[in-house]
């Protein structure tokens, strides 16, 4: 079990370290030549782990919708817009916003479905998400102003 | 003072990082449909072949337009290509982790502490060469409320009844 716990928060230091390494690749090239780059080499990886431990091509693929495909594109933009953001803004501020919005649009997503959800808790998340970007935003304000 | 600087920063960045979480959750929904019919390595593989695609259409389309830049920064270190590396082994700790007692919402509540302990340790020590920002009260009590409303939804809000 330690070691699930351990791979579940080493998953989301990698996600950080992703978005500070294209960060500053962006900050040589562009934040898109970044994108580009995550892509073409984490292809180049996943191609290599694939061929090794096999399962590049299962069985089922072939009758995913065609829409289940633009995540790649749509991915496209979320890491240059992250390797944009987080070379202005920090890391601590680019993941609350990244994580506000997905929470934000989570829910909304669910509500949307019709999956079954805890409307309290959902709603006290949003308020408390909102809250955090708002005391965010203050303090810049305040800078600003001086 | 460049932290100063940074502080007062233009809203479009806090906008646009905000937009492309919503992003996020289209993205995370979609690659999930496809590892349902295939699995997470080939869902995975194959939005980084079609996300090679839509870059370099996207590339071909605004670099004609782009003028020369003028001052030219210096070249990035070797290391800094190696962000595709850690964004795909992440598919790999993630859907291991999804897999085991600790379920979906166990994984994502895990993944956010990750996330947030790396980004705290970035940003006050300048890692990997972006600007050091020493994060202040503000910030912690930010970031504190955004990762307990997230901690609420997902642990407690999403998919429960």
């Amino acid at each position: 079990m330690t070691v699930f716990i351990l791979l579940a928060c080493l998953g989301g230091v990698l996600v950080g370290l992703s978005r500070q390494l294209n960060g500053r690749l962006s900050v040589s090239t562009t934040p898109l030549i970044a994108s580009f780059w995550n892509h073409a080499i984490g292809f180049a990886a996943l191609t290599c782990l694939g061929l090794f431990v096999g399962g590049l091509l299962p069985a089922g693929a072939a009758e995913a919708p065609w829409y289940a495909y633009l995540g790649g594109p749509i991915g496209v933009i979320f890491v240059a817009v992250g390797s944009w953001v987080i070379a202005r803004i920090g890391a601590v501020n680019s993941a609350l916003l990244i994580i506000g919005g997905q929470m934000v649009t989570g829910v909304a997503f669910d509500y949307i479905s019709a999956v079954p959800a805890s409307f309290w808790a959902n709603a006290a998340g949003i308020v408390l998400i909102v809250g955090g970007m708002m005391v965010s935003r203050g303090r810049r304000k305040a800078g600003g102003a001086q | 003072m460049t932290t100063e600087a940074a502080r007062s920063s233009h809203p479009i960045y806090f906008i646009g990082a905000f937009a492309t979480g919503g992003l996020l959750t289209f993205m995370v929904h979609l690659n999930g449909e496809l590892a349902r019919y295939g699995n997470p390595l080939f869902s995975s593989w194959t939005a980084h072949g079609t996300g090679i695609i839509a870059a370099v259409i996207l590339l071909l389309v605004v670099h004609r337009r782009r003028t020369p830049r003028l001052e030219k920064a210096p070249d990035a270190p070797w290391w800094a290509y190696l962000g595709g590396i850690s964004g795909a082994a992440t598919v790999i700790l993630t859907s291991t982790a999804v897999n085991s007692p600790l379920g979906l919402s166990g994984t994502l509540a895990l993944g956010l502490a990750g996330q947030v302990a790396f980004s705290v340790a970035a940003d006050s020590w300048g890692l990997f060469g972006l600007p050091k920002r020493r994060p202040d009260r503000r910030d912690i009590v930010a970031l504190g409320l955004v990762v307990t409303g997230a901690a609420l939804i997902i642990l407690f809000g999403r998919g429960a009844a």
